[in-house]
């Protein structure tokens, strides 16, 4: 025994001794679980092609983010699954219709441009798939805007394809008129055209409730994200709606769920303060409403957190927080300390 | 009602309080290094060839803030000299050839009922006793405790035993529990408070009940239950669990009118009074996949880790680092020689399952560490100044009010060695204090000249 022991190396490795189980891998594939809900969904609406453009999206976000870390010579970190992840979340934000080579570029764009040119994991600060979406709307606004009949819908709408109840919200001629098929319940459930991630409310809310559960996010920014949308457009409703339908019809129509739950929480592009996660959501809530009611475009969710992800850095410098022991009285002093100090020096 | 903190972590806790207490055998030579406590180190007051017994003191240091240390064995001095301390470096001690007789001291009468009712006089035991904070602060109570005379209202007894794998804290209650009680009944007589505080997390209600089935309060004691989470045991987290107040940045908790005083040192404070015991053994929680199950071993003060282990039913696996404490604020040591000192609750033997360390760690900005900080601080924000060097920031950014429990960097999915640069940079930060002191003392002095 003490001649072994002689030969063990021991290492003086730092505290703490253990860590958590849940690692950056498990973390996704926790976000990648949550969002199998919203891809039944999305399969049983438009068919096997949904299926089919979630997979293309995911193994080309894997693959060019493989090729850019071997072509820099970088450690490869696909094992962390942030990739899919991102490759996902963009193919959700597309219409079914979309071609098969749309997620391919789009996902390029992504990862290459807006993830590993900024070094990657942790360090960009825009969230890559809307940012990967946003190029595709402007390069290619056609195609990302033909909606698919879904399964539900087939049968009761003629013709190939058709516009969104948010679209029918914000049309200018026929306001106050929803068709009877875009009832709130429906949206609720999912039975309307849209992006094939954003459909069902239902299926969304399921996974963030997931996620929440298993702590991968903090509720803070879906709640204010999406009560900040509630309250405006509770407020400031729209004539021929009822106000509290208006507010239901907001939620549900467009990607304000999807991107309060599984965009706007995109660890990086987020803040890490818990004040500022707040202020961020609610933020995300605000523009998100102004874009639709005062903007050309009525989807507003896409460049309200891309324009929130740019405050990032400036929200987790304002709101930090205080340490253990600090009061507000102590706060208060302080500010009048420096105050007196600022005085006395002019 | 339960008691707790805001932040901390659920931790894994691996602990197994249905084990026994076993004793383990004293080895034939045992090692007592003269620093067992922070503040002044202890000077032998013992030659080489001198016979001592068991209990006999063969270190002590007249300072305020020191405690004597005592021979765990009876036999003969073979050595003093510098040896490895679990804590790093090599200290002075005293090396001691067992004769396995156990002859006992008797310097130390158990107190009279009398007086057990004097403060000082209990004060003076604890000093003599060489009891220091047991839960791991090592810091000596009767200095603590005096200290705080006057100021302390509360005193708060920490039974929280929130790191995992430690039992010693609960085996204490279940198996000594009167004794127990007397113990913080003393303590609170020397801290001149009308009321102890116990909090024990409710892990441990097997303990609470028993507890209170004795009727505490007949000793001045209130038993408070309180949530099962890390850093629970921190002091600030159990001033503000019982009481509700919240000790000042860079304060003790004397400066609300809390002391905490840890479970086993009560205990050595009864064993100190009523059995004219020094601190001369204590349980420690041997554990980790290295050993492959769990002790809880009565092991004397100054017993080398590399027999422990040995007495532990040996290695199962080959140990890559040996943990003194428990997992999350433990810190490692790096010699099988060291011997085990009063302050170590547990020797964890770690193998590469428990490591989870990456080679190239990259922040992800989860939040995840700012959730959890006891502290209410931001150590994302703390690690990158660090790694940019940036003192002004770190200050800014409080580092200072760190007090390394170990939750950030527990429950940071990305790996990140948080804890471990916070330590770093607090050091740095002091180095750097003190070398701007000492500049501007020679400036002044410069200028005093002329
Ligand atoms: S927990 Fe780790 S990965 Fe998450 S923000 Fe903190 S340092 Fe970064
Ligand atoms: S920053 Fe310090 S006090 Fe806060 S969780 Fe980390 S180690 Fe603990």
């Amino acid at each position: 025994m003490s001649g072994q022991k002689e030969r063990i190396v021991l290492d003086a490795a730092f505290q703490p001794q253990v860590r958590t189980d849940r690692d950056t891998r498990r973390l996704m594939l926790d976000v990648i679980i949550a969002l199998i809900p919203t891809v039944i969904v999305a399969v049983l609406q438009f068919g096997v092609n949904a299926l089919f453009l979630c997979l293309i999206g995911a193994v080309s976000a894997v693959f060019w983010e493989a090729l850019y870390r071997f072509l820099f010579k970088k450690e490869s970190n696909i094992g962390d699954l942030s990739a899919v992840v991102t490759g996902l979340l963009l193919s959700l934000t597309l219409p079914a219709s979309a071609p098969w080579w749309i997620p391919v570029i789009g996902t390029m764009f992504a990862i290459v441009v807006v993830k590993q040119l900024y070094g990657g994991i942790g360090r960009n600060f825009l969230n890559p798939a809307l940012a990967g979406r946003a190029f595709l709307l402007a390069s290619y606004a056609t195609l990302m805007a033909t909606w698919n009949i879904p399964k539900a819908l087939s049968g009761t709408v003629d013709g190939v394809t058709m516009a969104t109840p948010l679209a029918s919200l914000y049309s200018t001629e026929a306001a106050g008129v929803m068709p009877a098929y875009f009832s709130v319940g429906r949206l609720f459930m999912g039975y309307i055209p849209g992006s094939m991630g954003e459909i069902s409310a239902l299926a969304i809310l399921i996974g963030a409730g997931y996620l929440i559960y298993r702590n991968v996010i903090s509720w803070r920014i879906p709640v204010s994200f999406i009560g900040a949308v509630a309250l405006i457009t509770l407020i400031f409703g729209k004539k021929g709606f009822g106000n509290g339908e208006w507010m239901l019809y907001n939620l549900f129509s467009g990607g304000v769920l999807f991107g309060a739950c599984f965009m706007a929480t995109d660890y990086a592009t987020s803040p890490v303060t818990l004040k500022g996660q707040l202020v961020f959501g609610a933020g995300c809530g605000l523009l998100t409403v102004l874009i639709r009611y005062f903007g050309g475009y009525p989807e507003g969710t896409t460049y309200a957190i891309l324009i929130m992800n740019l405050c990032t850095w400036a929200i987790d410098k304002g709101f930090r927080r205080h340490q253990f022991g600090v009061t507000k009285a102590d706060i208060v002093l302080q500010k009048a300390q420096e105050l007196a100090e600022k005085e006395a020096r002019r | 009602m339960i008691h707790t903190f805001k932040g901390g972590v659920h931790p894994n806790y691996m602990k197994a309080p249905q084990v026994p207490i076993s004793v383990v055998a004293p080895p034939a030579e045992v090692i007592i290094p003269m620093a067992q406590h922070i503040g002044a180190p202890c000077k032998p007051v013992v030659q080489v060839g001198d016979t001592v017994r068991m209990g006999q003191v063969v270190g002590d240091n007249p300072a305020p803030v020191s405690a004597p240390v005592h021979s765990s064995v009876s036999g003969k001095v073979v050595a003093v000299e510098p040896r490895p301390h679990p804590l790093g470096d090599t200290i002075m001690s005293v090396v001691i050839e067992n004769d396995f007789r156990d002859t006992p001291c008797d310097d130390l009468k158990p107190l009279t009922e009398e007086e057990m009712k004097d403060p000082d006089v209990i004060l003076k035991r604890m000093r003599d006793a060489g009891v220091v904070g047991m839960g791991g602060a090592m810091f000596p109570t009767h200095f603590k405790v005096r200290g705080g005379i006057g100021k302390v209202d509360k005193l708060i007894i920490n039974g929280a035993e929130c790191e995992p794998y430690l039992n010693g804290d609960h085996l204490t209650m279940l198996n000594f529990p009167e004794q127990l009680l007397k113990g913080i009944e003393l303590v609170r007589i020397a801290s001149h408070v009308e009321k102890a505080y116990y909090g024990i997390e409710v892990n441990k209600q097997d303990a609470i009940d028993l507890l209170n089935s004795l009727h505490p309060e007949q000793y001045g004691i209130e038993i408070v239950p309180e949530a099962v989470k890390y850093p629970q045991g921190g002091e600030k987290m159990q001033v503000f669990a019982v009481t509700g107040r919240r000790v000042k940045p860079g304060a003790l908790p004397s400066g609300v009118g809390c002391n905490v005083v840890s479970t086993r040192t009560c205990y050595a404070v009864y064993q100190a009074c009523y059995e004219g015991r020094p601190v001369i053994d204590r349980i420690v929680t041997v554990s980790g996949s290295a050993i492959g199950r769990s002790f809880n071993a009565l092991t004397r003060v100054g017993t080398p880790l590399g027999y422990l282990a040995e007495q532990c039913g040996g290695f199962v696996k080959t140990p890559r680092k040996i943990v003194l404490g428990g997992p999350m604020m433990g810190i490692c040591a790096t010699n099988f020689d060291a011997p085990t000192i009063k302050g170590i609750s547990g020797v964890l033997y770690f193998t590469e399952d428990e490591d989870k360390s990456v080679k190239d760690p990259h922040c992800i900005r989860c939040g995840k560490c700012i959730e959890v900080c006891p502290m209410n601080l931001e150590p994302i924000f703390m690690y990158m100044y660090y790694t940019k060097g940036d003192y002004e920031n770190l200050e800014k950014y409080h580092v200072m009010d760190c007090f390394e429990c170990g939750s950030c960097a527990y429950n940071c999915p990305a790996r990140m060695p948080l804890t471990h640069a916070f330590k770093t940079a607090k050091l740095m930060l002091q180095a750097k204090a003190a070398k701007e002191k000492a500049a501007a003392e020679a400036k002044a002095a410069k200028e005093a000249q002329k």
